[in-house]
């Protein structure tokens, strides 16, 4: 691939799975696939406990966009998806999992799956998603108290970085890092609209901008802006981030640093926060229904 | 059940025209609900209060600011398609700027022979109000008796007052039906009964509630209620968006809007002053956010229609633009957060983008009842 037509925006698909469990011993199997609008993940859980994951980019069709997250999820696991006891279907294209037993909105499951994967303290929630945002308020289980969602606009998603990542020619994973390599904070790009942005922040490399600069100028419009949606609601702590832009410690940074607030780590990948919070309800879906029969 | 219903809500031209054909009248064209319709009808007219069509469309923009609110735009565009070019009259009763000034450019810009601006006053919290709008209706009345070329006899207006209080009546013993824990009729369909009220003869819509009245009462709906919702806001007869909401497991069991039970919730109660008991009739319904101050007092109002239809939750609707809604949102969002009522906060266009206002919804519903998942 030459340099010209290389795809910056192009973010890694992996999958794993943790060796040392073995599936044929447990009670239950619980899946969660998320299909997003850019991204879609699929988790597999054994009694509860993390197993096996994957996160790859979601086709223009969402039913095998579904399948192809989940066969890769179980890629060398020995599983089928006969062996899947329940599974949950969340995120833009939840409606559309065929082996799915349910759907469940993104915006539970991230607060579910934020709840494990940063602990019972975190209480305000903020996904940052391909083609939008959410902040979410949860309890001390990991349910939604209150939500609010990005309207009407790509600005401060994970489309818009790629955007740039393309305009720029920088790998999407590396723009965090070079935005904060700046020795002085540049006024943020002044636009919201993502083609807008791409615009102006052409007429600045033009002006002789590095890209470094151009970047910290974007990186900090997008925590602008989600800042602004984050206090409609009101941050409570612990604040934590989901999504792929989590990964990106040129928001997170000035994120943090607007809200005077620190983001909670985990040691989970934020991007499976919703297929990870759709298989835990999964799970808790399955037993009840086994309760049910028992009865 | 409200198959007639939602034919005359649809084919609300097919109706105006038959009307004129069959009743030797006009059909008047009535901007916000407002206007004393009755003075219309006892004048030998048709009301017909003035909605969208819920099409995207390209035809307002030299005729109206681009900012104002799509439901006014919608309304502007329906009359520059030509869509009523059967309609001779226009009446607007002042209402929100931008719907005065969607009343001003189908005035310029929109055929008719008959156009008349009521100055309904905006503090109706006064009592000075009260004569105010009478003289207003008095010369309202000469002036639809001016154009007609006939006196409305005060044995004409009685009976429209009748007509009216007898279909607000019957509209809310269809509103008692959603009160018990199956309402006999969905949101979608109270939508529409009063939005197609607003289109046809109140004697047509007053048999057909007759009609239909005794077997609703024993109906059953055979579908699960789910979340029993309310919805406040501004306009709102989009029918599609109600639709969506009561397939994800909800109910709307009440609303407060000017296309719903603001438009019908009280009646004119006779003193001896037909004209002034018209007026009082107006000047005390539930208001308008534009006229609702100093006292919000609408506020206690909806508190009360969420405790006796036994609201879970409620979704605020506001048209794109709307300022007095607008104004009113966080202070009403607070107050029933304080009576624990969740709330749900949708800006609307003319048409409404279903699927990012359905994962809201669902959200909204599972944040009401989501026990069962933990």
């Amino acid at each position: 691939m030459t340099e010209k037509t290389k795809e910056f925006w192009r973010w890694k698909e992996y999958n794993w799975h943790d060796e040392a469990k073995d599936p044929k011993d447990v009670e239950t199997i619980s899946a969660g696939v998320d299909v997003g609008s850019v991204s879609s993940q699929a988790v597999i859980l054994l009694d509860g406990e993390l197993y096996a994951y994957s996160n790859m980019r979601t086709g223009s069709d969402s039913p095998n966009s579904a399948i192809n997250a989940m066969n890769w999820a179980m890629e060398n696991t020995g599983l089928t998806m006969d062996d899947l006891h329940y599974t949950v279907g969340t995120g833009y294209g939840r409606v559309n999992v065929p082996f799915s037993d349910r759907a469940i909105t993104e915006i539970a499951c991230h607060a579910r799956g934020g709840n494990t994967m940063y602990g019972p303290t975190v209480r305000t929630i903020l996904d940052m998603g391909g083609q939008d945002c959410k902040v979410i308020l949860c309890d001390e289980r990991g349910k939604v108290k209150n939500f609010l969602m990005n309207d009407k606009c790509a600005a401060g998603t994970g489309r818009g970085m790629e955007v740039f990542a393309d305009l720029l020619a920088v790998s999407i994973e590396e723009v965090g890092e070079l935005s904060l390599d700046v020795e002085e904070e540049p006024p943020p790009v002044s636009s919201t609209c993502v083609v807008f942005a791409k615009s102006e922040a052409s007429s600045l490399l033009r002006d002789g901008w590095s890209k470094k600069r151009v970047l910290a100028a974007y990186c900090s419009a997008m925590a602008h802006r989600v800042v602004s949606l984050l206090e409609r609601v009101g941050v409570e702590k612990d604040f934590a981030i989901t999504g792929g832009i989590a990964k990106n410690s040129g928001v997170v940074v000035r994120l943090e640093r607007e809200l005077k607030l620190t983001s909670l780590k985990s040691k989970y990948d934020t991007q499976i926060a919703g297929a990870l919070g759709a298989a835990l309800f999964a799970k808790a879906l399955v037993e009840k229904q086994r309760k049910k029969v028992a009865q | 059940m409200f198959t007639k219903f939602f034919d005359w809500y649809e084919k609300r031209h097919d109706y105006a025209r038959e009307w004129i054909a069959k009743n030797n009248g006009e059909v008047m064209g009535c901007f916000c609900s407002y206007v004393p319709e009755e003075l219309v009808y006892a004048a030998g007219h048709l009301p017909h209060r003035m909605l969208g069509s819920h099409e995207p469309q390209d035809v307002t923009e030299p005729f109206i600011f681009g900012m104002f609110c799509p439901f006014c735009r919608d309304v502007l565009a329906q009359g520059l398609k030509g869509r009523y070019d059967y309609m001779k009259g226009i009446t607007i009763a002042q209402s929100c700027l931008h719907l005065r000034q969607t009343f001003t450019s189908w005035r310029n810009h929109v055929a008719h022979d008959f156009s008349h601006y009521i100055y309904m006053p905006n503090k109706v919290q006064t009592d000075h109000a009260r004569p105010y709008y009478n003289a207003e209706l008095i010369k309202y009345k000469e002036a639809l008796e001016k154009w007609t070329g006939k006196e409305i006899t005060e044995e004409s207006l009685k009976d429209a007052c009748d007509l009216y209080n007898e279909n607000r009546q019957l509209m809310h013993e269809v509103y008692d039906l959603r009160k018990g824990p199956d309402p006999k009729v969905t949101g979608l369909e109270a939508m529409v009964m009063v939005a197609s009220s607003f289109m046809v003869d109140k004697k047509d819509h007053n048999a057909e509630l007759k009609r239909i009245l005794p077997e609703l009462k024993s109906r059953n709906l055979n579908r699960d209620t789910g979340a029993r919702l309310m919805i406040v806001g501004s306009e709102d007869d989009d029918t599609k968006f109600i639709k969506m909401v009561e397939s994800v497991g909800a109910t709307v069991v009440v609303d407060d809007h000017c296309t719903g039970s603001r438009y019908f919730w009280n009646s004119t109660e006779f003193t001896g002053n037909l004209m002034q008991d018209i007026a009082n009739r107006y000047i005390d319904r539930v208001p308008c956010p534009t006229k609702d101050w100093e006292e919000r007092s609408r506020f206690p109002h909806i508190l009360k229609l969420a405790h006796d239809f036994n609201v879970e939750g409620v979704i605020m609707i506001q048209q794109k633009f709307c300022d007095p809604h607008e104004c009113d949102m966080v202070p009403l969002k607070e107050f029933l957060a304080a009576n624990d009522l969740p709330t749900l906060f949708l800006e609307f266009d003319v048409t409404v983008p279903i699927g990012q206002f359905r994962i809201r919804v669902e959200a909204f519903l599972e944040m009401l009842g989501v026990e069962e998942l933990f």
